[in-house]
Order: structure tokens, then C-alpha cells, then sequence
């Protein structure tokens, strides 16, 4: 033993409370840090799953995001597709139906322009035959009235203003 | 006014009945305060103890992860734990209950209990000592021969001692066990280093210690010596010693992880 008054050693005192440390050491080993360690561990899976967990969720509402995008995309295209395809189809049925239109009307006025010259030149034939006629009587009526001059003049005027008038 | 404490020589080593009764005392509350809070554990969301528990965890891990890779330290989290709950409660022990017996008359084996010590002439001191106390018994201040029973185990050198020398011992084994030839080049080489490790670790880590603590308790008994005058700046002591006994204890672990930090850690 050491004595300086204050500072005692006592190799007794020593002995016995290194092994009440390492008694105490141990028995906190087993009762206290045994089932903290053990707490902990099963913490630090707990964590680890629920992160893991949170990430598969995560990626699956991700491809499922990509996929419903996806389908949206799709759908838009088609529905561009058709009412482009509508929209030339109501386009070439308009130039179809204005064609025809005006296929018809340039047809009916060529009929109707042939059909009034056909007309005029059945006018003229006929008007042709009358003069003939009318120059035969007249070529008649002369005879008969024996070429008088004033007389015929006045044949003739008649005449003219006659032809004139059916002209 | 002198406080004795009795001790037993047995198989030529001596033995501090006090001190001995204190340490057990404190084992037991450390491991009751241990059990106590590491029942009913969950890994989910944690409850009064448990959180207590955990925070005290935290806090040695903390310490030891200053100094070493969090791997290497997990080794030692146990033992900081064990050291800083028995310094820090052995330190508040001793502010919490007094519980002294003052004898005005010593059996003849009670009388050698109180004067086992060192030399014969030690031996001779602490008698007249006893003597002394025994003949001014009655006189004012004077109760007799004054044993304290109850104190903080830290405030004996020997405990202190023992545990300081337990760490340092346990740091050398550790080096020792990692490389042999790097424990005596680091430890031998350098005449600063011997110093240090033969001389200046093993002084200071238990004297810093037991001197904080004992010193508190001396100043502890002298307050309630002097009765009414004393109870205000008593109370401010026992407040302050609190803070005391807790840094000390932080202070311990944190050395003790420093000291095995040096013995294992790849670069000195």
C-alpha cells in the first residue's frame, strides 16, 4: 500500500475494483449492448428495406409514367392522322364536286351555243328558200305590171322595205 | 475535521471498505440504469428509455468515432459506455447522500481497521490521529473519529488508478497485437515517448480524475461543516460539481479513446 495522505494505493482496493470493472464490463455487454446491437442491426435492415422498397416503387410508377406517356403520344398521332386524312378528303371532294360543275356548265354552254348557231343557220336556209320564192313572184309580178318605171320603183321599195322587215 | 476510512489488510493486500461498498454500489446502478433502459427495445420508434439509451450510445460512438474509422471504434463503444456511465455516475454519487458515523469509542479491531497504511511509522501517525480525535470528542467541532461511508468511488486514488492503468495497459495490448514492431518503434524509440507513456499518461489520466472529484468532496464536507453560512454557496458547489462530474467523465472516455486510438490507428 501507498500512503501520501490523500493518494492512497491500496493494491487490495485496486484488485477488487478491476474486477467489479470487468464483472460490470461484461455484464453490460451481454444485458445492454448485446440487445442494442442487435436493435440496431434490425433498424438498419428495416431502413435499408424500406429504402429498397421506395426505389422499386419509385422505377415502377416511373416505367408506368413512360408507358401511360407513351399511350398519350400515340393516341394524339392518331388522332392528327385522322383528321388530316378527313381534311384532304373534304378537299378533293370539294375540287371533285367543283370540277363536275364546271364540266357541266362548259357542256350546257356548248350545246346551248351549238343549238343557237344550229339556229341561225336553219333561219338562214329557210329565210334563203323564202327570197327564192319571193324572187320568183317578184320576177312574176313585174311581168305582169310590164315593167312600168314608176311603178316597178315603187315594186321595188316595197319590196326592199319588205326584205327589210323580215330581215 | 478529518475523515477515516477504515481498511482490512487480507493475504498482505489492503483493502478500503468504503470505497469497495461505493464501487459495487455504483456497478449496481450502472448496470440497473443499463438493463433498466435497454428493456423493451423496438427497432421502431423508440420510447423514454430507449431514446435515453440511445443518446448515451450515440454520444461514446460519437467520441470514439473522432479519433478512429467508425469500424475500428465500434469495438470499443462498449467499454467507453461501461467507463463513462460509471465515472459519471460515481461522480454524482457522492453529492447525493452523506452518510457518516462518528465514534467516540474504537474497539482494539476497529482501531487497527483505521490505522492500516504503508509503513510502520505511517501506522504511527494515523494512531495519534485517532488518539487525537478520540480526546477532543465533545469539544465544539469535535464528533469524534468521523468514518465516511458514503462517497463517490472516483474520489479514491485507487480507483482512478485502477482504471487509468486498465485503459493504458489495454491500449499497449492492442498495439502490441496489431504489430509488435510497430508498438516498441512508436513507444520506445522516442525518449518523449517513453516519457509519455511510462510517466506523463499514466499520472494524468487518473490524477485529473480523482483530483477534480476529491477535491470536490472535500470542499463538499467542509460547506456542511460550517452549517448555516455554508448552505448558499453549497448549493452553488453541488451544482457546479454536477457539471464537474460530467465533464470529467466525458473527459476520461474521450482520453481513453485518444490513447487506444494512438495504439491502433495505422499513422502516428
Amino acid at each position: 500500500m501507498v500512503d501520501l495522505g490523500a493518494i492512497t494505493l491500496e493494491w487490495g482496493t485496486m484488485l477488487t475494483q478491476l474486477i467489479v470493472f470487468l464483472i460490470l464490463l461484461l455484464a453490460v455487454r451481454k444485458l445492454a449492448m448485446g440487445p442494442i446491437v442487435a436493435m440496431m442491426e434490425k433498424r438498419r435492415q428495416h431502413i435499408a428495406n424500406e429504402i429498397s422498397s421506395a426505389e422499386r416503387n419509385r422505377q415502377e410508377a416511373e416505367a408506368l409514367l413512360a408507358e401511360q406517356r407513351r399511350v398519350l403520344d400515340e393516341a394524339r398521332q392518331e388522332t392528327k392522322t385522322i383528321l388530316d386524312r378527313a381534311a384532304k378528303q373534304a378537299n378533293d371532294e370539294a375540287a371533285r364536286i367543283i370540277a363536275e360543275a364546271q364540266e357541266t356548265a362548259t357542256r350546257l354552254k356548248n350545246e346551248a351555243s351549238a343549238e343557237i348557231t344550229r339556229e341561225v343557220e336553219k333561219a338562214k336556209a329557210e329565210l334563203r328558200d323564202q327570197m327564192a320564192g319571193l324572187s320568183v313572184l317578184l320576177a312574176s309580178k313585174i311581168i305582169e305590171k310590164e315593167l312600168d318605171e314608176a311603178a316597178q320603183k315603187e315594186t321595188v321599195d316595197k319590196f326592199l322595205a319588205q326584205v327589210g322587215d323580215r330581215l | 475535521m478529518h475523515h477515516f476510512s477504515p481498511r482490512v489488510e487480507w493475504m498482505g493486500l489492503v483493502f478500503d471498505i468504503p470505497t469497495i461498498i461505493m464501487m459495487v454500489v455504483t456497478s449496481l446502478i450502472v448496470l440497473l440504469v443499463a438493463v433498466l433502459m435497454s428493456r423493451k427495445l423496438t427497432a421502431g420508434v423508440p420510447g423514454g428509455g430507449q431514446n435515453a439509451l440511445e443518446w448515451v450510445v450515440d454520444f461514446v460512438t460519437g467520441i470514439s468515432n473522432n479519433f478512429m474509422e467508425p469500424k475500428k471504434a465500434a469495438k470499443f463503444v462498449t467499454l467507453g459506455l461501461t467507463l463513462f456511465l460509471y465515472i459519471f455516475l460515481g461522480n454524482q454519487l457522492g453529492l447525493v447522500l452523506n452518510v457518516n458515523t462518528a465514534h467516540t469509542e474504537v474497539s482494539e479491531d476497529f482501531f487497527k481497521m483505521l490505522t492500516v497504511s504503508g509503513t510502520p511509522e505511517q501506522v504511527e501517525e494515523k494512531a495519534h490521529q485517532v488518539h487525537e480525535e478520540l480526546a477532543n470528542a465533545g469539544h465544539g467541532e469535535h464528533h469524534g473519529v468521523v468514518v465516511a461511508w458514503w462517497k463517490s468511488p472516483t474520489a479514491t486514488a485507487s480507483v482512478t488508478f485502477t482504471l487509468a492503468l486498465m485503459v493504458l495497459l489495454y491500449a499497449h495490448y492492442l498495439g502490441i497485437k496489431k504489430s509488435p514492431g510497430g508498438w516498441f518503434k512508436g513507444t520506445f524509440l522516442n525518449p518523449i515517448h517513453i516519457l509519455e507513456d511510462f510517466v506523463i499518461k499514466p499520472l494524468t489520466l487518473p490524477l485529473r480524475l480523482f483530483g477534480n472529484i476529491f477535491a470536490g468532496e472535500v470542499l463538499l464536507a467542509f460547506l456542511l461543516s460550517v452549517g448555516v453560512f455554508g448552505s448558499v454557496p453549497l448549493f452553488v458547489w453541488l451544482g457546479y460539481s454536477v457539471f464537474v462530474g460530467s465533464i470529467q467523465a466525458y473527459i476520461f472516455v474521450t482520453l481513453t479513446m485518444v490513447y487506444i486510438s494512438q495504439k491502433v490507428n495505422d499513422d502516428h
